[in-house]
């Protein structure tokens, strides 16, 4: 009796081949985010991982894509059906923003990476495929395999192709920026923002949804300060900041230079790096032997860690 | 027990009396003895939860009021060799919370507080014995509720939510509980307290907050967990839309996902159960529909009324008979308490009832569920559907007397089929109750040995010594220690 | 050992936990032997399995406050309430549960011209401060007794044992009331000494079996009897499945809590300034889960005082039971404080509760508690609207 999850699909058999059972070896996107992790070890061969949306099924809101796929080509096929999904279009592929797992900057509005990845399959260390989750939005069964791949920055397993949920695209999308005003006032005013990006100066407000709902938000930005309307921005770039929402009105007082901060989520763009505090013992031992787990020999990805600073 | 014994147990202060059981002694030491329980009979009750499962006498029963009373216990239990299973309200239709092999049953239901409401940060603190409407009422004064709503949400904890993954009708627009997680406390099975996750937006490390949840209690045990806030949404329209078929109903939900609308929820109820329902409740059901579909959508004012249109609009394609708003919070209360004590409804008609959970497409479900008919049909059992139709979370209920001979035999044999027909239409074997012991067998129809091999790498990470709840979830052969292997306690060590 | 419980009833738990937050014992201890799924389940061991009778099997149904808070809780209409009077029953008939210094205790009741004197007595001594403070008697007990005469002949009004003895006052407003809508009530007093409610609750349901002969024979067969304690009207109500007779069932019929019948007549109660009072109302146990004609109280008592509160605890029960507070003096403490908080959640300048156990264990936590009925009375005595 075979297993739902069990594929033979040629590509990914290829793949699999190609990743092989010995050996270092990484596998590249877009290169988008490289240096993530620290620096690769030189031994590694690099390979790339299978491309083309499998299968696209609307009405269900789900779309099989192989890694290899660029985010660009996959949300544009979603788009003839008004549909996207949560990973952001950094010009990378959609293996390397799982593996990546960072959110748009518009996360209110597009959702979180790590909750829309359904179903992975990914060639192990031992070069097999291995599937995780499951082809339905709602499922239990197991250990949640995809939540551990996702951000796993490609040191667990080889990703070779997702199931990932999608999303409706608003009706309407509209921007507005202001001066005068307190972000943090607006984030709790307005019921569900698309986004609110902040500068220390000016508040770019997302307004998503119904027309008539935003026309409705609109009025209460109006209430908060002098909105004009404003062609969507470009994508924060630089370095990328963890912090906790509660901690962002203190950012421009951190020295970090310009910076753009996502209000009620709480990462903030800025040209500095953060300096971030050393895992936890006791996570770190569970990251060691988590690793130690899928990749006792360390071939895959070798000399990027997660979590190390 | 004499008099004397009697007013001595109950006195203040000093050690306990050595029971001659080192294990037993060093727990009561660890919390005190009044909080550590052996009784036969107790040990008899946690051996069971809500489900069909029976995994006899428990070990000592714990109740913990804090996080380092839990990394005591865990530390004990290492030390002499057992296992540990937490337990909340036991609540689960899985044999999640049931104890193999007598291991110690670690109940949180007295660390019940709630700690801290941050709504800078958008979290509340609390630990794993609150109770899920607890939480939401205690939030809906400052405007915020916590989104999963399973079915037992007036009894069930928080720390079941987290080792389930909860549900609820709710979890369509708002997703399930691992999308209202930001950070988890938890004492792994060697003692450990570690801290997952945290409130930062992107924490840096592999996920395992995320994979924490919904792991049944393998990887540890949660004593602390930071849930998202969700904003109470100003405006609410619920329908009701009467169908003569579930097929019709079945395409009506396809239909209004595939027109992008995300509705707060869609519940489909066969003919059998409405009326058991009407007849229990009076809600205001119609009992002539061959089925009901109730639909909710929330948001902001303005634009409440374009989806509630559009949803109606959709049924009427798919040969709706009659499209029914709400008029009032009353009538809306009426529906969903009609949805939501409908396995009470179906108590009325006999006295047990099995409980199925699986998720198939959306698009199939109207070919399932014939399917599912055909299936109780074929086992001459009596099955009724009330679904969580807007993510293709089936519940069949098989209804049954378990005193008639061989009946049960009949069910858990329409139970597989009705498995094997999700299945077989692309589905998976658990939406939202778990695989516990229940449907550790079907792991392998949805799994191969190599996803299963990596399953349990995943929870040999967390849990290398296996020793937190042991036998649940992976099947034998998969599992980092079979349940045989574990030390079994002969029924007489505490009498 | 066999508990005499009815298999069929002992069958319909499922073991599902919904009644679980709804058991006060549960909520204030999270022991699953102190719930109704844990204590049915205990029931079914010793009954089906012959498992012995432990001190923690004893325990876990002697702290049972039978408030039957679960009985609307369950699914599958479990009939709890029934399933633990008669594990009492057998219990005690066995000499396992409810000792002979209780059954002494109770005797009393039946026996208004001792329990009377009783009561004086204890007066006396609460004046020299020699009651202790374990059995939660905090509002000073009358000496002295105003007697109840008839106002007519239209209804009874059941006057009982404890409460008239001690809450004699609550009596006569309610038979103001009843007078001000025009209903004439006769005082049982003599006629019906007891209910029995607190026999059955500890297993001696044949001295309330006896009791409500007593009752039925006194009473004339075709007058509504008007009960202003929810514990008694409760158990009255009961005596058609206590005793199995037609005529019992017909006299059960013909119960009625006070609040329940007069919500039928609320609008021949004249209109009158209502009290500036904002005014919780505490359901007890008897009136909300047992009778559940709760609603009532809240139709009656709503256009005589400025505010009424509802309290967000699902009418949990304050932990009073009858004689549950002296026995288990320690839960039923910490069960009321969860209701204390719940008050004082709500912040209101009374509590109404229609069952004198009620208003004495949260009075003696320092709850300004009254019957409904003396606050519709007093509004009542302030004349008509101006």
């Amino acid at each position: 009796m075979t297993a739902v999850l069990h594929t033979s699909d040629p590509v990914l058999t290829a793949f699999a081949d190609d990743v092989g059972t010995d050996g270092p070896v990484a596998i590249e996107g877009a290169r988008t985010r490289w240096s993530l992790g620290g620096p690769l070890d030189d031994s590694a061969r690099i390979l790339t991982a299978p491309t083309g949306v499998v299968e696209y099924t609307p009405e269900e809101m789900i779309v099989t894509v192989r890694a290899g796929t660029t985010v660009a080509d996959l949300h544009s096929e979603l788009a003839t059906k008004g549909q996207w999904t949560a990973l952001p279009e950094r010009g990378g592929t959609v293996g390397g923003a799982v593996a990546v797992g960072q959110n748009d900057f518009r996360r209110p509005a597009r959702g979180e990476v790590r909750t829309s990845v359904l179903q992975v399959r990914y060639v192990s260390a031992e070069g097999r495929i291995v599937s995780g989750g499951g082809p339905t939005v709602k499922n239990v069964s197991g250990f949640d395999i995809p939540r551990l791949i996702t951000g796993s920055l490609g040191t667990l397993g080889c990703i070779a192709e997702v199931i990932l949920r999608t999303n409706p695209i608003p009706a309407i999308e509209r921007w507005f920026a202001s001066d005068d005003t307190d972000p943090f006032a607006v984030h709790a005013a307005l019921l569900a923002p698309g986004a609110i990006l902040w500068d220390g100066t000016t508040t770019t407000v997302q307004l998503v949804g119904h027309g008539v709902d935003v026309d409705a938000d609109v009025t209460v930005l109006t209430s908060h300060g002098s909105f004009v309307e404003v062609e969507p921005p470009e994508a924060p770039s630089g370095e990328r900041w963890s912090l906790a929402p509660a901690d962002l009105p203190a950012v421009p007082e951190l020295g970090i230079g310009p910076f753009v901060a996502e209000v009620g989520v709480g990462i903030v763009h800025a040209a500095t790096p953060q300096v971030r505090e050393p895992l936890d013992p006791g996570v770190r031992l569970i990251h060691e032997r988590m690793k130690n787990e899928f990749d006792p020999a360390g071939r895959l990805n070798p000399g990027r860690v997660v979590g190390a600073h | 027990m004499s008099l004397i014994e009697r007013l001595r147990s109950t006195l203040p202060g000093g050690p306990p009396a050595p029971s001659g059981d080192p294990l037993l002694d060093e727990l009561r030491v660890a919390l005190s003895p009044d909080r550590v329980k052996v009784d036969g009979a107790q040990r008899s009750l946690l051996g069971k939860d809500a489900s069909v499962f029976d995994g006899g006498n428990s070990g000592p029963i714990c109740y913990p009021t804090s996080t380092d009373e839990v990394a005591a216990i865990m530390r004990i239990a290492e030390a002499h060799g057992r296992a540990v299973v937490p337990r909340g309200a036991g609540t689960g239709l899985a044999g999640g919370a049931i104890p193999l092999g007598g291991p110690v049953v670690i109940a949180v239901t007295k660390m019940n507080k709630i700690l801290e409401i941050d709504e800078e940060n958008g979290v509340a603190w609390v630990e794993p014995g609150v109770i899920n409407l607890d939480l939401t009422r205690h939030l809906q004064p400052l405007g915020y509720h916590f989104a999963p709503d399973p079915s037992s949400q007036q009894v069930c904890t928080i720390g079941g939510n987290v080792a389930n993954n909860s549900g609820g009708p709710h979890c369509l627009a708002y997703g399930v509980t691992n999308a209202h997680v930001a950070a988890l406390e938890i004492v792994t099975a060697e003692g450990e307290i570690v801290m997952l996750g945290g409130l930062d937006a992107e924490p840096d490390g592999y996920d395992l907050r995320g994979v924490f949840v919904g792991s049944e209690g393998t990887l540890g045990i949660t004593t602390k967990i930071a849930v998202t806030l969700t904003r109470n949404r100003p405006a609410v329209r619920t329908l009701l839309l009467s169908f003569e078929s579930t097929r019709d109903a079945a395409n009506t939900v396809s239909g209004v996902v595939a027109a992008g609308i995300v509705p707060a929820a869609m519940e489909v109820m066969d003919q059998r159960i409405t009326q058991a329902v009407e007849n229990y409740v009076n809600a205001g059901y119609p009992t002539d529909a061959g089925a009901v579909l109730l639909a909710e959508v929330d948001g902001p004012e303005a634009g409440i009324d374009i989806d509630a249109e559009r949803i109606r609009d959709i049924g009427l394609e798919n040969n709706a008979t009659d499209v029914r708003f709400a008029q009032d919070d009353a009538e809306r209360a009426a529906l969903w308490k009609g949805r939501k004590t409908a396995f009470g409804a179906v108590a009325q008609i006999a006295p047990d009832y099995y409980l199925h959970d699986t998720v198939v497409p959306r698009s199939k479900l109207a070919d399932v569920l014939d399917e599912i008919y055909a299936i109780a049909d074929r086992h001459d059992v009596l099955v009724m559907n009330v679904f969580h139709a807007g993510d293709g979370n089936l519940h069949p209920l098989l209804i049954f007397d378990g005193r008639e001979p061989g009946v049960l035999d009949r069910i858990h044999a329409a139970g597989g089929d009705i498995i094997t027909a999700s299945l077989d239409a692309g589905g998976v074997l658990s939406g939202e109750h778990g695989i516990g012991v229940e449907k550790q067998k079907y792991m392998d129809r949805l799994f191969t040995d190599d996803d299963l091999d990596h399953q349990n790498r995943l929870r040999r990470a967390f849990d290398p010594v296996c020793r937190a709840n042991p036998g649940k979830v992976l099947p034998m052969g998969h599992s980092c220690a079979d349940i045989q292997h574990l030390r079994s306690v002969p029924a007489e060590v505490w009498g | 050992m066999d508990l005499k419980l009815d298999a069929d009833d002992l069958n319909t738990c499922v073991q599902c936990g919904l009644c679980l937050p709804h058991c006060p014992t549960f909520r204030v201890t999270g022991d699953e032997a102190k719930s109704p799924r844990g204590r049915i389940h205990l029931m079914r061991e010793v009954q089906n399995n012959d498992a012995p009778l432990t001190d923690e099997v004893i325990d876990s149904f002697e702290t049972c406050v039978q408030c039957r808070g679960c009985e609307p809780a369950c699914p599958s209409n479990v009939p709890y309430g029934h399933l633990m009077e008669q594990a009492r029953e057998t219990l005690a008939d066995a000499g396992e549960m409810t000792p002979t210094w209780q059954r002494l205790a109770f005797k009393p009741l039946a026996n208004p011209t001792m329990l009377q004197a009783g009561s004086s007595a204890l007066a006396v001594a609460q004046r020299f401060k020699l009651v202790p403070k374990r059995l939660g008697i905090s509002e000073e007990l009358p000496i002295r007794r105003k007697p109840l005469t008839p106002t007519g002949n239209d209804v009874y009004f059941f006057t009982g044992c404890v409460m008239d003895a001690w809450q004699r006052d609550v009596h006569a407003a309610g038979m103001r009331v009843l007078e001000a809508a025009g209903i004439g009530s006769i005082p049982t007093n003599e006629l019906a000494p007891c209910c029995g409610a607190l026999h059955a609750h500890a297993g001696m349901a044949e001295d309330t079996r006896n009791l409500a002969g007593t009752m039925m024979a006194n009473l004339d067969p075709d007058k509504p009897i008007l009960v202003d304690s929810a514990g008694c009207g409760a158990a009255m109500k009961d005596y058609g499945h206590l005793l199995g007779t037609d005529e019992a069932k017909a006299f059960s019929a013909r119960v009625f809590d006070i609040q329940e019948y007069l919500a039928d007549h609320v609008d021949s109660l004249p209109e009158v300034e209502p009290l500036d009072l904002r005014v919780a109302v505490q359901d007890p146990c008897h009136l909300r889960h047992v009778q559940r004609v709760h609603q009532a109280t809240r139709t009656v008592l709503a256009p005589f005082v400025r505010e009424l509160v509802e309290l967000d605890d699902d009418g949990l029960c304050c932990g009073a039971g009858g004689a549950y507070s002296v026995l288990q003096p320690e839960l039923a403490g910490d069960i009321r404080d969860r209701k204390v908080a719940a008050i004082d959640r709500v912040t209101p300048d009374a509590v109404a509760s229609a069952n004198p156990g009620c208003s004495m264990h949260l009075g003696a936590a320092g709850v300004p508690t009254i019957h409904p009925m003396e606050l519709v009375a007093q509004a009542l005595d302030r004349g008509p609207k101006r």
